[in-house]
């Protein structure tokens, strides 16, 4: 299943590779990633898409939050399956 | 200020009294500000107040903070120069973070001008150590240096501990600041999250669900592992298990943490684990684990561990570990010492009592048929009897290290522990090549101490150099190599997994003189020990020598690592070997199917 989670980074030199360091020592796919600036210059938001069971999504929130520059984890996944998907908002 | 001096200044400033470290171009600043600092700052006895420790290699200086912090309980350390001295630095790093032991480690950089330029001993060392470490600093603003400096020791202690690695290029070491004294970075993410599991309180309904599921047991048990030992909360379990009179099984990390001759401590768990203690996670209806993981090398097949428990218990300190392994049906994210005391104090509010007769008397019959045992009949002295020869003597007071490897497992199952911090080992990354260090960082924690390494050809050969630092600061360090010529743990695999196609593991370790090595070295009392009937006489006075001293022994090339389960297979299919009764005939073992599950 596809989960799209946003993510609110500190602006620190290499906050960037830690996250895309996780996903690939969890050895855990990155389909797709934006990176855009905020209000906030000391803070960026990334979108980011990766597919796995719930047990993956668990884990990988869980690491995530362990990152000392992540601010902030959400996961917004896609639910369904029978061609209705519907938003769910998770933490 | 310069920022070498500030640096100085916040090791100073955190308690730091030793430094372990290798200098170079690149750091060259730092190690001025040392020998300026040192130059004007003693102590009582007019030594340095900030000890420099040089080791033979960066890795050796990474150990040596390791074991400093592993005996010690501080913040380990070490400073190195850029590019190798960094990389080098890459192994211990990694290996503390597995590890969750508390390091700060400084590294020098390039310029900030030469930074991606392909410099000269330059390397991503933000890159590198940023899958290895806690977290990374790559100072680039000196005027954030002091602030991250501060910070770097906050985050290495704070919540589950680990290394941190502040990348400081030389002009940043050079750029002079005014000195606060006082400041920190706001990591605010990190500090919310913190907060939360520091504040976070058991309720009554959480403690009502727990002992009732807990009341509800015939056959409990505790499973601690390192979190105990990290959290200081080795007090705390004592009492919890007093006051309840319940068992405990520990992981290899987690020894000490009960006195292991305490009636009610069953010593280690898992694939090399005691027979009793892994019978008693077979038996037990109820788990309480306490900073503890299901480490592959404890729950290797996480469906078979514990598999009659109706009831897993979990509290950690990071929320990642909680579920990561093996679903449990009750678990805290938050302080060992205080859930305990919480939970206790609960349960006498309660009047809770548990009537564990019957258990306790099961646990002590599986302690006497399935005791720890070897071929004591053999002419060649066996690697198990030289670990109870010092252990006599020593009596669970010594500090033990150790390379990894077949004497790593003999030194957690023959030795006694009877606190924390006195068993320090490369558990999670099962690095070669730790011990010596890490023996000669406990040391410099516990100048007066008895500490031992007890090493093996393979592992102590990997950083032999430190061999010199040994004696270069005149350390009363005992170095005990059981030498059974060879890769013992690979040679035992190769034998069970891989029908005895001893690759690799025929080509070396067959030509080295240690002795002379030793001798070579500095180290004036250094001996090998070939016959059995020397074996207790050579101990006691090896162990009394009052300096530095290493005795070889060589040991059956044959013993083998017992009991063992093996990778993929339960507690059930455990084999205890040709001396170790078993309860029951383990199924043979299948070569094929298990080198499908073989890491």
């Amino acid at each position: 299943m596809k989960h799209t989670l946003s993510i609110l980074l500190q602006n620190e030199s290499g906050a960037l590779v830690r996250v895309a360091g996780l996903f690939a020592a969890r050895h855990v796919n990155i389909d797709a990633l934006t990176v855009a600036a905020t209000h906030d210059p000391a803070i960026s938001q990334l979108t980011l898409v990766l597919h796995g069971d719930e047990g993956t999504l668990e884990q990988i929130l869980r690491q995530l939050r362990k990152l000392v520059d992540v601010l902030d984890v959400s996961s917004l996944s896609l639910m369904g399956g029978f061609g209705q998907p519907a938003l769910a908002a998770h933490t | 200020m310069s920022g070498a001096d500030i640096v100085v200044q916040v090791l100073a400033d955190e308690g730091t009294k030793v430094l372990f470290g290798y200098s170079g171009g690149a750091i060259l600043p730092v190690y001025d500000a040392i020998f300026r600092y040192n130059a004007l700052h003693r102590d009582a006895g007019g030594r340095d107040r900030l000890a420099l420790v040089v080791p033979a290699n960066e890795q050796g200086a990474g150990f040596m903070a390791s074991g400093f912090a592993r005996a010690s309980g501080g913040v380990g350390v070490a400073v190195v120069t850029s590019g190798p001295g960094a990389t080098n630095l890459v192994t211990p790093i990694r290996d503390a973070l597995a590890d969750s032991i508390p390091m700060v480690a400084i590294c020098g950089q390039v310029p900030t001008a030469a930074l991606g330029s392909d410099a000269f001993q330059e390397a991503p060392v933000a890159n590198i150590m940023g899958a290895c470490a806690k977290h990374v600093f790559l100072v680039t603003d000196a005027t954030q240096l002091e602030a991250t400096l501060r910070t770097a020791f906050e985050l290495a202690r704070s919540g589950r501990p680990g290394p941190v690695v502040v990348d400081i290029p030389k002009n940043v070491q050079n750029a002079v600041q005014p000195f606060d004294g006082e400041r920190h970075l706001p990591i605010p993410g990190y500090r919310r999250r913190l907060e939360a599991v520091e504040h976070a309180r058991l309720d009554d309904a959480d403690c009502e669900r727990l002992l009732d599921a807990l009341a509800q047991a015939r056959r409990p048990l505790i499973y601690a592992g390192g979190g105990v030992v990290a959290s200081g909360a080795a007090p705390a379990l004592r009492a919890f298990s007093r006051a309840f009179g319940l068992p405990a099984v520990t992981s290899l990390m987690g020894l000490g943490v009960m006195d292991t001759r305490d009636p009610l401590a069953l010593h280690m768990l898992g694939m090399h684990g005691t027979a009793y203690a892994n019978y008693a996670v077979e038996d037990c209806d109820f788990l309480l684990v306490l900073g503890a993981r299901f480490d592959d090398r404890v729950a290797g097949v996480p469906d078979k561990f514990a598999p009659r428990a109706k009831f897993i218990a979990q509290i950690d300190i990071d929320p990642a570990e909680v579920g990561k392994v093996k679903a449990v049906d009750w678990a805290h994210v938050g302080q060992l010492g205080a859930s305990l005391e919480r939970i206790a104090h609960y349960a006498r509010s309660r009047g809770v009592r548990l009537q564990l007769d019957d258990w306790h008397a099961h646990l002590a019959a599986l302690k006497r048929a399935h005791a720890m045992n070897y071929d004591r009949a053999s002419p060649l002295i066996q690697p198990q009897a030289v670990i109870e020869a010092i252990n006599r003597q020593t009596q669970g007071r010594a500090i033990i290290a150790t390379g990894v490897g077949q004497h790593q497992m003999w030194s957690a199952q023959f030795f006694d522990f009877a606190e924390p911090r006195h068993w320090l080992t490369s558990g999670s990354m099962g690095t070669m090549g730790f011990g010596l260090p890490a023996a000669i960082g406990a040391q410099f924690a516990h100048p007066g101490a008895m500490v031992i390494d007890v090493d093996g050809d393979g592992s102590i050969r990997m950083n032999v150099g430190e061999l010199e630092t040994v004696a270069t600061y005149g350390l009363p360090l005992k170095i005990v190599l059981l030498n059974n010529h060879g890769d013992g743990m690979v040679r035992q695999w190769q034998k069970l997994f891989f029908k005895g196609r001893y690759s690799a593991t025929d080509k070396n370790l067959h030509t080295k003189d240690f002795v002379r090595a030793a001798q070579a070295d500095g180290i004036a009392w250094a001996r090998r020990l070939e016959r059995k009937e020397d074996l207790e006489a050579t101990v006691a006075e090896f162990l009394a020598v009052a300096g530095p001293a290493f005795l070889e022994v060589v040991v059956d090339p044959d013993a083998g690592v017992y009991p063992m389960v093996g990778p993929g297979a339960s507690y059930a299919q455990m084999i205890t070997g040709d001396f170790i009764p078993s309860r029951a005939a383990p199924p043979p073992v299948d070569a094929e199917a298990s080198t499908m599950h073989m890491f």
